[in-house]
C-alpha cells in the first residue's frame, strides 16, 4: 500500500513541478543496502570510502559526481551503529534515498537560487573528504555508535566549521545513547534546547511553533504524533566558543518522513510544511551563519 | 683648461660666449682685399713657375703654407675685436643670499663646516671676494632658511633653520630690491631644498625680470660614509590591530657588506626590529618591517638605525612617523546573490575583529533578502541600495556571485561611482554568476575591475570550470593582504603553495594595465595560469577581483589543522586594506606631518555630503587641543579655487602633539567630524639627502642666465657679474689681435714651412 502511494504521489509531484532534477541510479531504491560508495572521477564524491557492515561490492551505491562542483550537497550522514529491526544494522539509510530526493526537489523550487546537487549524497565522517560538505544530515541516531575515527571527523568536521542537522529519533532511551555520542564527539560543549528566538527559527521562514512531525504510518492514520516516551518535540543545539550552532537536533519528531511523504495526500499538509520551512532553515542558516 | 684657454686667446671662454665678434679695421676691406691680391697672385705665380729640384707636391705644401701665414696677416690687420656688455661700477645691487640652515653645520671631508667657508670668504673683513664685488656693486646681503630676511651683519647667521626654501629665498630678495638695477642674485647653499615646493615657479619672476642667480654650491655632492632613514611608508591612520608591514628605504655610501639593524620604538619600547644589508654602494634598500598596530591612539613610532662607525652625520639616523591608531568598526556591504558557503566562513574569518562589520545581503530567494549584522531594521529593507546615499554609507563593497540583470543600470553606475567618487574599495568575488558568467561585459562595472573578462580559456558552450593551486606573485610575497603574518617572502610562498587548491567558474588571465596580480593559481605545474588576487585604483578608491569561489575551503579542508589561522587571517587582512584610507564625508590633514614649535599648522580639510558631492557652502570650525590641555576654535575659509576643499591654520607654541577636531555643519545639518593629529617638534630635516645639490643649483643659474661655482671656483664671481649680470651696463670692446694664439699661428707656419724644406732639400 505504501508503496502504491508512494507512486501516485510521485506522479503528482512530477506534473506539479515539472520533471524534478533527480537521476535516480538504477541500483537504489529505498529497499536497497547501502554499500560501498564511490565518486570516480571527481573530487566532489567521498571516493574510495566503504561502510563498515557492507555484504559485497555488488551492492554498492555508484554515486558520481561530475561536471562543475556544486555549491549545496545534502550529505547524509552513513554512521555506524546497532542497526535495527528493520535495516540490519544500517539506520543511517532510513527514508534513503527518497526522503533526500523529494527534498532536493522541493528545495529546487524553494531555493531557487541555491545551486544545489541534486541527487543524494552520502558521506562518511572518517573520510576526509567530509570536509569538502560543510552540511550534514544524521537521522536515526538513537542506535548511532560511532567508532573513534568517527568521532574524531566529525570532531574536527564540527569545530572546522561544518554543521550537522539531527533528526528522526525519539524517547528517553534513544537520547541517552544520542547523548552519549554526542558527547564523546564534543565533551565540553553544553547542549541547549532552542527557543523560537533563535535565528534558525526566522532566518527564511518565520516558525511561530516547534511542532511534532510524526512518521509516515502514524501521520497518514490519524494516530499518535509520538512514539516510544517523546511526547514533546524538542529542537536542542549545540555551539561553538563563539555562539555559533554547529548541531541541531530535532528530537521526538521525524522531519525526514514528512519530507519523503510530502506527496502523499494522506500526510497533513501541516506536518510537510513545518518539515519543509525547518529545513530550508537549516540551509540557509548553516550557509550563512 | 680654462687657464689654458685664457692663455691662447687671451680672455676667459666666458668673454667669448657673452660677446659679439667684429672687425675693427680703419682701413677700407677693398683696401685691404687689394693689397693681399696684390701679394698673394705674384706669390702663387712665382711657386707655379718655380721648377729646380722641386716637385709638383712641393710646390703645392709650400704654397699652402704661405697662403695660410697671409691669411693671418690678414685677419690681424682686420683688427678682430670682442664687444662686451658689462655693468656700470657702482651703479648696480647685487643681493647675496646666504644659507641659514643647520645643513649649514655639516663638515665635509676636509673637516671643514660648510657654514666656515661662508664666513671666511664673504663674511670677513677685507676678503678678496667681497672687495671685488663692492668694487662693482653695491652689496645687500640676506640669510634664508624657511624664510629669508636682510641680514645686517654676519654675527646674524645662526645655522639654525631646520628647512631650506631657496625658491622663497630668491623671490624675497629680488622683491626686497624691486626698484633698484639688480645685476643679480648669489645664492650660497648647499641647493638642499626641502621646501617641497616647486623651485620652477620660484624662478619665474626672476627669468621675467631678467635677473640672473649665481648660485656657489657648498658641500660634497656624495657624503660618504654615511646611513640615512630615507623614508617611511607609512599610513597615517591605521585601524587598531592591524598587522603593518612598513616600507623604510634605507640609504647608505660607505658601508657595502655592512649589516645594520633597523628598530621600530613606541616611545622608547621596542616594537620591531630587522637587519638590513648594503649590497651596493649608493644603492638604498627597501627594508619591511612588520609591527602590530595594538593600542589605539596616536602613536609616534621612531625607525632609527644605530650610528656607525665615522659616520658623516648620524641626524639622519632616525625618522619619527605619526600614525594614528583607530578603533572604528568598519563598515562593509557584503551582497551575495545565493546561498554561498563564502558568506557563512567569511563572516567567521572576521567575526572576533571588533574592527570589521561585515554587513550581509543574501539573496536567498527571488526578492527575498537575509540581512545579517544591521544595525537597526530599517537598514537594507529594500534589498541593495538604490540611492548613493545608501550606499555610500559603507566604506566598501563586497559583490559576490550575483548576475549583472540584478542590478539597474543606475545601481551599477552607482557601484561604479562607490568607488570612483567616493573612495570606497570593491571587492568582487568568483561565482557562477559573476564576472562574464554573470554577464557583467560592457557594464561600467566592467570598467573598473582590474581585469579583463573576454578570456579565451572559456569555451561558451560547458561551464568553466577548473580548481586553482595557488602561488603568490612576486608583490604578493610582501603585500599586506597576502603575507598572512610570515615575515619572509620564502615563507608566504611556502605557506600559499601548501594550501589545499580552491575551485573557479571564471577563466581570468589578463590584468588591466596599471593593475597588480597577488595571487595567481592553475594546475599543480602550472600555477600562473590565471588571477586569483588582483587589484587597481580606480578614480579615488580601489577594486579586488578574487575570481574564486571556495576560499572557505582554506578552512575546510582536512588537511588545514583546527589552529591554523590561514583563513582569518587571509579575510581580515583583506577587508582591512578593502577599507583602509575610505575617506570620510569630513577628511583633515595637517599640511606637514612636523611641525616646528612656533610655527603654524596649516590644515586642509575636504567636505562633501552624504552622496559625496562637494559642499561648498559650509560651516567648518577646528578645535585645536594644545598639550597643554587648553583648546582653540579656529574656523577655517572655503578655498573658492577647489570645490569642497576648506583650509586654514593656527599658530603653535610649544613641543607635543596637537589634536585636530574638524566639525562640519551645513545650516543645522551635521555633515561629520574628523580628527586628526599633529607633531609639533624640532626637525632633524636638513640632515637628510643633506649632499650638495649641484644639479638643481647649476639649473637655477642656468634657467636665471648665471652661472655656478663650486669654492675652488668662485674667485671669478665679481667679473663674471660684471660681465654677465643685468642692471645698467655699457659697451666695451676688447682687442683680439693680440692674442697669443695669432703670434703662435705665424711662428707655427713660417717654422712649418722651413722645416718642409729641409726635410725636403730645397733650402
Amino acid at each position: 500500500m505504501r508503496a502504491l502511494w508512494s507512486c501516485v504521489g510521485s506522479a503528482a509531484v512530477i506534473v506539479l513541478l515539472g520533471s524534478p532534477p533527480v537521476t535516480t541510479n538504477a541500483t537504489m531504491s529505498t529497499d536497497a543496502g547501502p554499500g560501498t560508495l564511490s565518486a570516480p572521477g571527481e573530487r566532489l564524491g567521498p571516493a574510495g570510502t566503504a561502510v563498515r557492515g557492507s555484504e559485497s561490492p555488488a551492492e554498492a551505491l555508484q554515486i558520481q559526481t561530475t561536471g562543475v562542483p556544486r555549491e549545496f550537497y545534502f550529505s547524509r550522514v552513513a554512521y555506524g551503529g546497532y542497526g535495527g529491526f528493520r535495516r540490519g544494522g544500517r539506520s543511517w539509510a532510513t527514508d534513503f534515498p527518497k526522503a533526500d530526493q523529494i527534498f532536493l526537489s522541493f528545495i529546487d523550487r524553494l531555493l531557487p537560487n541555491l545551486d544545489a546537487y541534486e541527487r543524494e549524497f552520502v558521506v562518511q565522517l572518517p573520510d576526509p573528504e567530509v570536509r569538502d560538505y560543510p552540511f550534514l544530515y544524521a537521522l536515526e541516531v538513537g542506535r548511532m555508535s560511532l567508532s573513534p575515527p568517527e568521532i574524531e571527523g566529525l570532531r574536527n568536521y564540527l569545530l572546522a566549521g561544518g554543521f550537522l542537522v539531527i533528526d528522526d529519533f525519539w524517547g528517553t532511551q534513544e537520547w541517552q545513547q544520542f547523548e552519549y555520542q554526542i558527547r564523546q564527539v564534543l565533551p565540553e560543549y553544553e547542549i541547549v534546547d532552542l527557543t523560537l528566538d533563535h535565528p534558525i527559527f526566522t532566518t527564511f521562514y518565520e516558525i511561530e511553533e516547534i511542532l511534532q512531525v510524526p512518521n509516515v504510518g502514524n501521520g497518514t492514520r490519524g494516530g499518535p504524533t509520538y512514539e516510544r516516551d517523546g511526547f514533546i518535540p524538542m529542537v536542542r543545539g549545540i555551539h561553538d566558543d563563539n555562539g555559533r550552532l554547529m548541531v541541531i537536533i530535532n528530537w521526538n519528531t521525524d522531519l525526514g518522513d514528512a519530507w519523503e511523504w510530502a506527496d502523499n495526500p494522506y500526510y497533513p499538509l501541516k506536518y510537510s510544511t513545518y518539515a519543509y520551512e525547518m529545513g530550508v532553515n537549516f540551509i540557509v542558516y548553516a550557509m550563512s551563519h | 683648461m680654462e687657464s689654458i684657454f685664457e692663455f691662447l686667446f687671451k680672455y676667459r671662454p666666458l668673454l667669448f660666449q657673452e660677446g659679439d665678434f667684429t672687425f675693427a679695421s680703419p682701413w677700407p676691406a677693398l683696401f685691404i682685399l687689394g693689397g693681399v691680391a696684390l701679394v698673394t697672385i705674384p706669390a702663387l705665380f712665382t711657386y707655379g713657375a718655380a721648377r729646380g729640384d722641386s716637385q709638383r707636391i712641393d710646390r703645392i705644401v709650400m704654397a699652402a703654407i704661405r697662403l695660410g701665414l697671409v691669411g693671418v696677416l690678414v685677419f690681424i690687420l682686420f683688427q678682430p675685436t670682442l664687444i662686451l656688455t658689462s655693468v656700470v661700477p657702482q651703479r648696480n645691487f647685487v643681493g647675496i643670499l646666504i644659507d641659514d640652515s643647520q645643513s649649514m653645520r655639516i663638515a665635509d671631508e676636509d673637516g671643514v663646516a660648510r657654514s666656515d667657508f661662508v664666513q671666511s670668504t664673504f663674511g670677513a673683513e677685507g676678503s678678496e671676494m667681497l672687495d671685488a664685488l663692492s668694487e662693482k656693486f653695491t652689496l645687500r646681503f640676506f640669510r634664508f632658511s624657511r624664510d629669508a630676511s636682510r641680514l645686517n651683519s654676519m654675527n646674524e647667521l645662526t645655522y639654525s633653520g631646520t628647512e631650506t626654501d631657496l625658491g622663497n629665498a630668491m623671490v624675497r630678495a629680488q622683491e626686497e630690491l624691486a626698484g633698484v638695477p639688480i645685476s643679480g642674485l648669489v645664492v650660497i647653499s648647499d641647493g638642499a631644498d626641502n621646501s617641497g615646493e616647486a623651485l620652477a615657479e620660484s624662478l619665474l619672476p626672476l627669468q621675467a625680470a631678467g635677473v640672473p642667480v649665481y648660485t656657489v654650491g657648498l658641500g660634497e655632492e656624495e657624503l660618504s660614509p654615511d646611513v640615512q632613514v630615507s623614508r617611511v611608508e607609512l599610513p597615517r591612520t591605521v585601524l587598531v590591530g592591524t598587522s603593518l608591514v612598513v616600507d623604510v628605504i634605507v640609504s647608505h655610501r660607505g658601508y657595502t657588506g655592512r649589516t645594520v639593524q633597523l628598530l621600530v620604538e613606541d616611545t622608547g619600547v621596542l616594537l620591531a626590529s630587522e637587519d638590513v644589508t648594503f649590497e651596493r654602494d649608493g644603492e638604498p634598500v627597501v627594508s619591511r618591517v612588520r609591527i602590530e598596530a595594538e593600542d589605539a591612539g596616536p602613536r609616534l613610532l621612531r625607525f632609527r638605525v644605530s650610528p656607525q662607525e665615522g659616520e658623516r652625520v648620524t641626524e639622519n639616523n632616525a625618522r619619527d612617523v605619526l600614525v594614528d591608531v583607530v578603533n572604528e568598526a568598519e563598515k562593509i556591504l557584503y551582497f551575495e546573490g545565493e546561498p554561498r558557503w563564502e558568506v557563512k566562513f567569511l563572516r567567521r574569518a572576521v567575526s572576533e575583529d571588533d574592527n570589521l562589520q561585515v554587513v550581509v545581503l543574501q539573496r536567498t530567494a527571488e526578492s527575498k533578502f537575509l540581512r545579517l549584522n544591521v544595525d537597526d531594521a530599517e537598514e537594507l529593507a529594500a534589498g541593495f541600495p538604490r540611492t548613493r546615499e545608501e550606499l555610500f554609507r559603507y566604506r566598501a563593497l563586497i559583490l559576490g556571485s550575483v548576475e549583472a540583470s540584478f542590478f539597474t543600470h543606475d545601481q551599477l553606475d552607482m557601484i561604479a561611482d562607490f568607488v570612483s567618487q567616493r573612495g570606497g574599495g570593491l571587492l568582487v568575488l568568483g561565482g557562477r554568476n559573476a564576472f562574464g558568467e554573470g554577464s557583467y561585459q560592457g557594464t561600467r562595472l566592467a570598467e573598473a575591475l582590474p581585469v579583463f573578462m573576454d578570456d579565451e580559456l572559456s569555451t561558451g558552450v560547458e561551464p568553466y570550470s577548473t580548481e586553482l593551486f595557488i602561488t603568490p606573485t612576486r608583490t604578493g610575497l610582501t603585500h599586506p593582504t597576502t603575507q598572512l603574518g610570515q615575515d619572509d617572502s620564502d615563507a608566504v610562498r611556502e605557506l600559499w603553495e601548501s594550501l589545499p587548491p580552491v575551485t573557479t567558474l571564471n577563466p581570468i588571465t589578463r590584468l588591466k594595465p596599471g593593475a597588480t596580480g597577488l595571487l595567481t593559481g592553475g594546475p599543480e605545474d602550472d600555477r600562473e595560469r590565471q588571477v586569483v588576487l588582483a587589484f587597481h585604483r580606480y578614480g579615488r578608491g580601489k577594486v579586488i577581483a578574487l575570481p574564486i569561489q571556495d576560499s572557505w575551503t582554506w578552512q575546510m579542508h582536512a588537511d588545514i589543522p583546527l589552529e591554523d589561522q590561514t583563513h582569518e587571517t587571509f579575510w581580515r587582512q583583506l577587508l582591512r586594506w578593502l577599507a583602509d584610507g575610505v575617506p570620510d564625508q569630513v577628511e583633515a590633514q595637517s599640511e606637514r606631518e612636523v611641525v616646528e614649535p612656533g610655527q603654524p599648522v596649516n590644515l586642509a580639510v575636504e567636505v562633501g555630503d552624504s552622496a559625496y558631492a562637494e559642499v561648498n557652502n559650509g560651516n567648518v570650525v577646528a578645535v585645536v587641543l594644545d598639550p597643554d590641555g587648553s583648546s582653540t576654535t579656529v574656523p577655517l575659509d572655503w578655498d573658492v579655487e577647489q570645490d569642497g576643499h576648506y583650509d586654514g591654520g593656527f599658530p603653535t607654541s610649544g613641543p607635543g602633539l596637537y589634536e585636530v577636531a574638524v566639525h562640519a555643519t551645513r545650516g543645522a545639518d551635521t555633515i561629520g567630524t574628523a580628527r586628526t593629529y599633529v607633531n609639533v617638534a624640532p626637525s632633524d630635516e636638513e640632515y637628510f639627502d643633506a649632499s650638495m645639490r649641484g644639479t638643481t643649483l647649476n639649473r637655477v643659474a642656468d634657467q636665471t642666465g648665471g652661472l655656478f661655482y663650486t669654492p675652488e671656483t668662485v674667485s671669478t664671481l665679481p667679473e663674471d657679474i660684471g660681465l654677465t649680470g643685468a642692471g645698467v651696463t655699457l659697451t666695451e670692446e676688447r682687442d683680439l689681435w693680440d692674442m697669443p694664439i695669432l703670434l703662435l699661428l705665424v711662428l707655427g707656419l713660417m717654422g712649418a714651412e722651413w722645416g718642409y724644406r729641409r726635410k725636403r732639400g730645397l733650402v
